[in-house]
């Protein structure tokens, strides 16, 4: 089946036509470019007839070119596992050139088969004598030529699979000598391939992204360290295991630390204080502020890293120039961290340098850092800004869902996991919110969110003619009705001293909505 | 909604959002924050019990919760 299917494609694909279509036998008389054609071909057809006892029959019949003796080896290749094969091989090959396999595959054998012509000549009857023999041997263990155990066809089709890639990076020579020694070599190897075949390409897929994003993983760990270590480390080994420790660190505490602040109690003013003042700090300081911030448990280091570059550059620039250093253009990184120091100090700045001083002020930091721990273990989660936030209590969000769970008609009770199915929903949602609304404030301009900003996200809500067909008035929900039906009577006091005139325009727009709903 | 009961903590939903944010928060935003918060718990609440009942479960259980969201969470997406 599939083999048949192989030689019409390389000739379409390469333009030769129709006169390469109709048979083997026609390409083989036909001129040198078209034969190079042809060839593409020839490649499964080689394999095939390595592979089965079959071989022998096409042989008589196209004396005149392999190839088509090759092709007319169906028997094999009708096999599931036959198909499988030639399936992941064309995969494969797919995959390596983008354009379809016949022509990428065809690009590579070419220049090998160009090689290969000229032995194949004298081979061919040599080829045919000894395929004989070998079929003979090995069909001998189970099946013979025209019975075709499939027990025996498939280990054949293995090793003529395998003969076939080999195909590709050696001479003939191999395809003739393998079915009987090198079967065995060959079946580790081909193992793997057979098996990620049958079962589809995405186990070969996903073997290869998976140490992608394990390796992905570890860079982005250091990278953040990254712009210091790498540069520190190219100066100095010692330097480089400073760095190490920091990043290893980094890379370990945050989830520390949230684990620890398991507990969350109610926010205080003074904890928020803090952490404004921290990120603050560390906005001025560097990009990495992030990561930091959230180390505090146990890394003093990486505060120490970045703070004592910036807080110590004009004691750096003196030693600079005693400790004159080839490390020139790898210290890059250190002169961005460190541009404070000046420029002089940023060229012959030594690693050593750097690295006393980190090593002066862990020791302060870590006592600075000290004293603020245990306010921070208090907090629940630490939003992407380095800001410490509660989750809404677990009474509200229930009482919530089970007024609402209610009224859209479910008659059970919420499970506990489900409510802390919801509780997570909800946290992701006012994650969402607040980068919808950061977003809006942004654009305009403005560092504080204001009600604006809210109505413009609640009216890019398609939601709102969605609920239209559930909530019973027919005409537009506006926020405003929304928030009558909604809202007790406190709180729509507060909304209703906000912007006055958007109101009135709501109102106009929507008045019909808001009456009934208030009425 | 409970009449007597606050309905929700203020403070804390300020700080939520302010915290995912990054900004600063005007005064009354937070009630339609909250407000929007309801609408979503709504939906939410909505699909999970058709889920629930689709899947043919007595209760709201968190596989229908989980389901729903992504989708829930999609609609409230400005």
């Amino acid at each position: 089946m599939a083999r048949e299917s192989h030689p019409p494609r390389p000739s379409a694909g390469t333009g030769t036509g129709t006169s390469a279509l109709p048979t083997a036998a026609a390409t083989a008389t036909t001129t040198p470019s078209r034969r190079a054609v042809s060839t593409d071909a020839i490649p499964p057809s080689t394999a095939a007839r390595t592979l089965t006892p079959g071989s022998h029959h096409t042989l008589p019949r196209f004396a005149a070119g392999l190839s088509a003796s090759a092709r007319k080896q169906p028997g094999p290749s009708a096999t599931p596992h036959a198909r499988a094969a030639f399936r992941t091989i064309n995969s494969q090959r797919a995959a390596a050139v983008n354009t379809p396999h016949r022509q990428g595959a065809g690009g590579r054998r070419r220049s090998a088969r160009e090689l290969r012509e000229t032995p194949r000549n004298f081979l061919l009857p040599l080829g045919r004598v000894l395929a004989r023999n070998t079929e003979v041997i090995v069909s001998s263990s189970s099946a013979t030529k025209g019975g075709r155990g499939e027990d025996t066809v498939l280990e054949e089709e293995e090793g003529g699979y395998d003969d076939e890639e080999e195909e590709e990076e050696l001479p003939k020579r191999p395809r003739l000598s393998l079915p009987i020694d090198e079967d065995e070599d060959d079946d580790d190897d081909l193992r793997p391939h057979r098996s990620a075949g049958l079962e589809d390409e995405n186990f070969t897929m996903q073997s290869i992204e998976m140490p992608r994003r394990a390796y992905s993983e570890q860079p982005s760990r250091l990278s953040m360290g990254s712009m210091r270590y790498s540069d520190f480390g190219d100066g100095l080994g010692v330097l480089a295991e400073v760095g190490e420790d920091v990043g290893i660190d980094s890379g370990f505490f945050p989830p520390m630390e949230g684990i620890d602040e398991g507990n969350f109690e109610l926010e205080e003013m003074p904890l928020f204080e803090r952490s404004e003042l921290d990120i603050a700090r560390r906005e001025t300081l560097v990009r990495d502020s992030d990561f930091e911030f959230e180390v505090p448990l146990g890394m003093d280091e990486n505060t120490v890293v970045l703070a004592p570059q910036i807080g110590e550059s004009p004691v750096r620039q003196p030693e600079d120039h005693d400790e004159p250093e080839p490390m020139l253009h790898s210290r890059s990184g250190a002169d961005d961290s460190s541009v404070a120091d000046g420029d002089a100090g940023g060229f012959s700045s030594g690693a050593e340098d750097v690295d006393v001083d980190v090593g002066v002020e862990q020791e302060e930091v870590t006592a600075k850092s000290a004293a603020k721990r245990p306010a921070k273990k208090k907090t629940t989660k630490m939003s992407k800004y380095g800001i410490e936030y509660p989750s809404l209590p677990q009474g509200v969000v229930k009482r919530l869902a089970t007024t609402f769970a209610k009224t859209s008609g479910a008659k059970g009770k919420i499970t506990p996991d489900a409510l802390k199915a919801i509780m997570q929903a909800s946290d992701w949602f006012f994650e969402q919110v607040g980068d919808d609304l950061q977003a809006y404030a942004k654009h305009a301009h403005r560092k504080t969110i204001e009600e604006s900003d809210m109505l413009t996200l609640m009216k890019r809500y398609v939601l709102f003619l969605y609920m239209n067909g559930y909530l019973r008035t027919g005409s537009q929900m506006t926020p405003f009705a929304l928030a009558q039906r909604h809202l007790p009577r406190e709180l729509l006091q507060d909304l209703r001293m906000t912007p006055p005139v958007p109101l009135k325009k709501r109102r106009k727009t929507g008045g019909d909505a808001e009456d009934e709903d208030v009425t | 909604m409970a009449p007597g009961q606050k309905l929700y903590p203020r403070a804390t939903v300020k700080k939520i959002v302010k915290a995912h944010s990054g900004c600063n928060i005007s005064k009354n935003v937070d009630v339609m924050i909250f407000l929007d918060y309801m609408l979503f718990m709504q939906t939410l609440m909505k699909e999970a019990t058709i889920e629930a009942k689709q899947g043919g479960e007595k209760c709201i259980t968190s596989r229908s919760v989980r389901k729903v969201t992504g989708d829930a969470l999609a609609k409230f997406k400005g």
